[in-house]
């Protein structure tokens, strides 16, 4: 069976750092795939090769039966990979709505000529635009869709996250890439965060790779996690297997925690 | 009065000094002395020393920031105000003091100092002589510091009134040559108002009287007009909206008419920088690239133009028989091409730099300016472009009945060209195009993120600022009808991009606003026209500390330059610690 | 929501022709083609002699020397500041020109040549100090209130600044170009190695060096180098580690306006003319020769500064005399923004700095 991303044998070094270790990875249609690992085991990284902002040193990656090494972000956008960012990158200064319309950039291809001359055909498009950002914004019930005319920099911080969403949304992608998403929040919204992933896998048929390092939140929604450390996948499985993994607890507490006889 | 007497007031008052003695020792004092604000009673380069030690009041008087954990002492406005004033007087009578004092000690100070003439002490001495100068600005400097310190004083409205009536004032005095031939055209007489270049006493007190009267009583019925205007229906303010629009657009039409040749000319220049503007604001102000050659394409406009037009072009000259009688083809045949032949150009330069950061596109756009300004000058490529004897005869656009060389009908032109510029920069901003230049600006990296092909963006904006750039090229070659290298200095960049600045980048209206201020001004005042640079990059750095956004800010630019604050930055996606 | 639209690999494909390369990769051909073809074309001709070319090279060296010491400004206020400080040719030619009324007064009654070395000295501290004190208040006035302003903002400022302090000169002293007074023991050659050079070229030369030794030092060695270096790190670690920050960019600032004053009585020496937009072409060029050499690297500063000039001073002759371009030192211009232009498509990392990663 052929996965719908599957990264085979890819590494990536900066300088002297191995930052991605001969990695292989995948993730199916309609699954939800967690990440975890301590810091600068080179989950971000990961998900900056796939969206094309690094390109690996070597390995291969498929999507939907497409190569994604060489493309450039905006093609790999366009193949239908979205992502969001670990610190909230927003268009500030565009309103709620403007930022979701920019999600649909790359479903649309009003040019120069369509701006100038504003047809029926680009008129259609612009609707279109607005009703697919509209309805991406109505997927968080009334936190959003009260505010389209806000500034996305007045938003609290929680609603920025679901903007960020929103707007990955808009792109109309098979695959999400969340990077942190429930990072800052409380526990009230970290249970929110764990229902709308659920959703939006079940109502909207994404498939959904996160990193994280908030476990209930990974052992919350993931189907399968697999584990990072030192650009190595280190193990990889359902949650509670992974956390009785070995090498996963040393990576997180260290070599002598383990060795603690209770 | 101890109170008033702190270091900040006296720094303000140093600082009020430093100012007034610049404006002297550069050599505007005396040049401005030359224009009457109210003839036969106060000259420009006197009330230039007046503002100056007056503004150091206003400045020295502002209420101090609460500072966390102090009781504000707030000493006496007016007093503060004059102690500031009197610093500034004393500071900018001693230097004069010791310059006089210098010279007839026989040093040869204009030697050094080129602005050190007896036309500048005179004026700055108020004609008393070198002691009795430096004792009337420092009481000058005093009475006017207390003046405006004790406007603190008053209520809000007054001062917005005495503020609005200068500021009057000095507008009248200065729009003398606009007005004056206003009257003129419209067979009015205008010796009443205007009389030697400046206003008449009673030209004066009438500006007075009327703007100070007006203003207390539009701004007293303020609360009332904003409430009437706020519960207005909505299609009622729509139909006053383009009311206005109308009204603005048939007043631009009507205009040469009333104003005469002169201003129309004069106009038509403006015209010509508010074309270039509105091109360099796509590169500018929609993509945010900062393009310090924008001449370059000007150039290739004009030049494109004269081989195409001229007959005196190479494209035309046979053996034997040096000039032929008209040009390889005319001037709207030949704008298609021009325009086209620009746009490849734009994407030949631009495609190997764009992906630079912004201050090496600065630098490199620049390079290509001068590059081209001394390909057009060199000797080596005369033979096509003219070199230093620049191409000549290139005719006016045709047809000849419409005579479109006169001052008038090059204004409609000018015109023309500069409602389809504005028209296509206007729907560009408000489109998928439009947002996808924001979202650039913004931050390169999501909006690739977003599937947007940046680079492709920039050279989109990049090549459409090269189309318009050349428009303006194709109309300045008609207009004139020579073509010399000189014209296509960085200067020329520079002026345009002050006037974006100044009108508010990304900002339609305010790339007029920014022409009609930064090239109608000096056109018709000569006294600026000598200061022109020195005034612009004052401009310039003024602009960006104050106002980034410019005079008439486009909202959207407006947050971006003052959300800083709730940014989390923009910075490429190495966030390499997960 | 409507199922995603996939894009067929046919328009993937197409939208990978790289148009850019192309015309990059024709670009760099035909320049090499150019220039390769050009020179051997002049070398052919033999229109000039070794000694010629000696001279030329000389003159080069001797000019890079001055704009190498330029660079350095510019360096290291980017390295501090991540800025380009445009306004930094105003800076050089304000020092200068001021020192020009000392010399002037100098020459005038005799003290000039009597004693060269005292009034050299004193010619040359004018305008170093002038320099530094303008490049101070220009950061406390117009750079200080912009630091954390998006890129676009203090780019603008130092335009804006840059015509403002050449008009403002040109207010103060005048429109005309000034010819600095003759120093004697500046006239003549000496002879070195067989070759008969400028005494002045040898000089400035010396001096360049000299004052980049001793700027080397002071980066590498003194705390305020270090502090230098620290905040051009991480501004707020540095911060943390209590180095007072703001007098680390007014101390870059002054250094950087300091040796521009001493590259201004440099040039002077060489030139022997000021006048109020002497700034500008040296100041493009350094900074051209800054980016040359790696911007943020002392070093490369001067490395760049003396290839600039050299390669400036040579390069319309070499290049273009045979080629049959007439006048071809008219073009100048174009081979130094040629050169700025080449490098930054090509090399934006300059030829010692690393090569910029691959745009993220």
């Amino acid at each position: 069976m052929s996965h719908l991303l599957e990264l085979e044998g890819v590494s990536k070094r900066f300088g002297g750092v191995r930052a991605v270790d001969d990695v292989d990875f995948y993730a199916d249609q309609g699954e939800i795939v967690g990440v975890i690992g301590p810091n600068g085991a080179g989950k971000t990284t990961l998900f900056n090769i796939v969206t094309g902002f690094y390109s690996p040193d070597a390995g291969k990656i498929t999507f939907d039966g497409h190569n994604l090494v060489g493309l450039k972000p905006n093609q790999i956008t366009k193949v239908g990979i979205a992502r969001t960012f670990q610190a909230v990158r927003l268009f500030g200064a565009m309103t709620v709505l403007e930022n979701a319309m920019v999600g649909q950039h790359p479903r649309t291809k009003a040019g120069v000529f369509g701006a100038l001359l504003h047809g029926s055909s680009t008129k259609a498009e612009e609707e279109r635009v607005q009703a697919e950002a509209g309805a991406a914004l109505d997927f968080f019930g009334d936190r959003l869709s009260p505010r389209l005319n806000s500034l996305a920099s007045e938003l609290a911080y929680a609603d920025r996250r679901r903007l960020e969403i929103a707007r990955a949304m808009a792109t109309e992608p098979k695959l999400l890439l969340l990077d942190e998403p429930a990072a800052g929040m409380n526990p009230a919204e970290k249970d929110g965060l764990i229902e709308l992933i659920g959703r939006l896998r079940d109502q909207k048929g994404y498939s959904i790779v996160l990193i994280e390092h908030d476990m209930p939140v990974i052992s919350g929604v993931s189907d399968r996690v697999v584990a990072l450390d030192y650009g190595k996948k280190i193990a990889e499985g359902t949650y509670d297997q992974v956390a009785a993994n070995q090498q996963v607890i040393e990576a997180y507490l260290g070599k002598s925690a383990t060795q603690e006889t209770p | 009065m101890r109170a008033a007497l702190t270091g900040d007031n006296v720094r303000a008052g140093l600082i009020g000094g430093v100012v007034v003695l610049y404006l002297a020792l550069v050599g505007m004092i005396e040049r401005f002395q030359d224009r009457d604000v109210i003839t036969g009673v106060i000259g420009l380069g006197t009330l230039l020393i007046l503002i100056g030690l007056a503004g150091t009041g206003y400045m020295a008087s502002r209420p101090p920031k609460p500072r966390s954990g102090q009781e504000p002492v707030s000493a006496n406005p007016a007093l503060k105000g004059l102690v500031a004033g009197a610093v500034a007087g004393a500071l900018t009578g001693g230097v004069i003091l010791v310059l006089e004092l210098l010279i007839s000690a026989g040093a040869d100070v204009r030697s050094v100092l080129a602005s050190v003439t007896p036309g500048m002490l005179s004026t700055l001495e108020f004609g008393l002589g070198s002691f009795g100068g430096a004792a009337i600005l420092v009481a000058l400097g005093a009475a006017l510091g207390a003046g405006t310190g004790a406007l603190r004083l008053l209520s809000d409205h007054a001062r917005d009134t005495v503020t609005f009536t200068v500021t009057s004032l000095l507008l009248m005095s200065l729009l003398e040559p606009i007005l004056g031939a206003v009257l003129d055209g419209l067979g009015l007489p205008e010796r009443w108002l205007y009389q030697g270049g400046g206003l008449t006493v009673l030209g004066a007190i009438l500006t007075v009287v009327i703007a100070g009267t007006a203003r207390w009583f539009w701004k007293q019925r303020e609360p009332q007009r904003k409430e009437a205007v706020a519960s207005m229906p909505a299609d009622r303010r729509s139909l006053y909206r383009k009311l206005a629009v109308f009204a603005a657009v048939a007043l631009l039409v009507v205009l040469p008419w009333i104003v005469g040749s002169f201003i129309s000319d004069v106009l038509g220049t403006v015209g010509l920088y508010v074309l270039l503007g509105l091109g360099l604001n796509i590169v500018v102000g929609y993509a945010g690239l900062l393009d310090l050659g924008y001449v370059a394409f000007f150039a290739v406009g004009a030049y494109a133009t004269g081989i195409l037009t001229s007959p005196a072009s190479y494209l035309v000259r046979e053996e034997g028989q040096l000039f032929a009688e008209k040009g390889f083809t005319n001037f709207w045949v030949a704008l298609p091409f021009v325009v086209i032949i620009a746009i490849i150009i734009g994407v030949l330069i631009g495609a190997p730099v764009l992906r630079l950061r912004g201050d090496y596109l600065a630098i490199v756009t620049l390079g290509f300016g001068e590059i081209i300004r001394t390909l057009v000058l060199s000797d080596w490529l005369s033979p096509y472009l003219g070199g230093a004897q620049g191409l000549l005869r290139v005719p006016p656009a045709p047809p000849d009945a419409l005579d479109l060389r006169a001052p008038q009908n090059v204004y409609y032109l000018i015109l023309v060209f500069c409602g389809i510029a504005a028209f296509v920069a206007w729907r560009l901003s408000d489109s998928r195009v439009g947002r996808a230049w924001a979202a650039m600006r913004e931050d390169e990296s999501v909006a690739e993120a977003m599937g947007i092909s940046v680079i492709r963006y920039k050279l989109l904006a990049f090549a459409m600022g090269a189309g318009v750039g050349s428009l303006g090229g194709v109309f300045f070659a008609a207009k004139i009808g020579s073509i010399f290298p000189n014209s296509f200095g960085l200067l020329v960049s520079i002026n345009v991009l002050s006037v974006i600045i100044l009108g508010g980048l990304g900002s339609i209206p305010g790339v007029i606003v920014g022409s009609a201020v930064l090239v109608g001004l000096p056109e018709l005042l000569r006294e600026f026209a000598e200061f022109r640079l020195l005034i612009y990059g004052a401009i310039l750095v003024a602009i960006m500390i104050l106002r980034p956004e410019g005079l008439v800010p486009n909202k959207r630019r407006q947050r971006e330059l003052h959300a800083r604050e709730f940014e989390l930055g923009a910075t490429a996606p190495d966030e390499a610690t997960a | 929501m409507t199922t995603p639209k996939t894009s067929s690999s046919r328009r993937l494909r197409f939208e990978r022709l790289p148009l850019r390369r192309i015309i990059l990769i024709s670009l760099s051909i035909a320049i090499v083609y150019g220039v390769v073809a050009g020179s051997a074309a002049t070398i052919r001709l033999g229109t000039y002699t070794a000694a010629d070319w000696r001279t030329l090279v000389i003159n080069g060296i001797a000019r890079g020397s001055v704009y190498a010491l330029i660079a350095i400004g510019y360096t290291l206020v980017y390295g501090i500041l991540f800025m380009i400080n445009f306004a930094h040719g105003e800076v050089f030619m304000a020092g200068a020109y001021t020192a020009f009324f000392v010399a002037v007064a100098f020459g005038g009654s005799g003290y000039l040549n009597e004693h060269p070395l005292i009034s050299i000295a004193a010619i040359l501290i004018v305008s170093m100090v002038t320099s530094t004190l303008v490049a101070i208040i220009l950061e406390r006035v117009a750079y200080r209130p912009l630091r954390g302003a998006p890129r676009l903002v203090p780019l603008i400022t130092a335009i804006g600044a840059s015509f403002f302090l050449q008009y403002t000169f040109r207010g103060l002293y005048g429109a005309q170009a000034r010819a600095y007074p003759t120093i004697n023991i500046l006239e003549g050659t000496w002879t070195i190695f067989g070759a008969s050079i400028l005494r002045k070229q040898v000089i400035v030369i010396v001096a360049a060096v000299l004052l980049w030794v001793a700027l080397f030092a002071f980066v590498a060695k003194t705390r305020t180098g270090r502090s230098m270096r620290a905040v051009g790190e991480d501004r707020e670690i540095a911060a943390l580690m209590g180095i007072n920050v703001d007098r680390t960019i007014v101390a870059t600032f002054a250094i950087g306006g300091a040796l521009a004053g001493a590259a201004g009585i440099l040039y002077v020496f060489l030139f022997n003319q000021v006048i109020f937009t002497m700034g500008f072409f040296p100041g493009i060029k350094a900074f051209t020769a800054a980016v040359l050499g790696g911007i943020g690297s002392v070093t490369g500063a001067a490395m760049g500064g003396l290839l600039l000039g050299v390669l400036e001073a040579v390069g319309p002759n070499l290049f273009l005399t045979g080629a049959e371009v007439p006048s071809p030192n008219q073009l100048q211009p174009v081979v130094a923004f040629g050169i700025l232009v080449l490098v930054l498509i090509f090399l934006p990392g300059g030829f010692l700095g690393a090569p910029e990663e691959k745009r993220a």
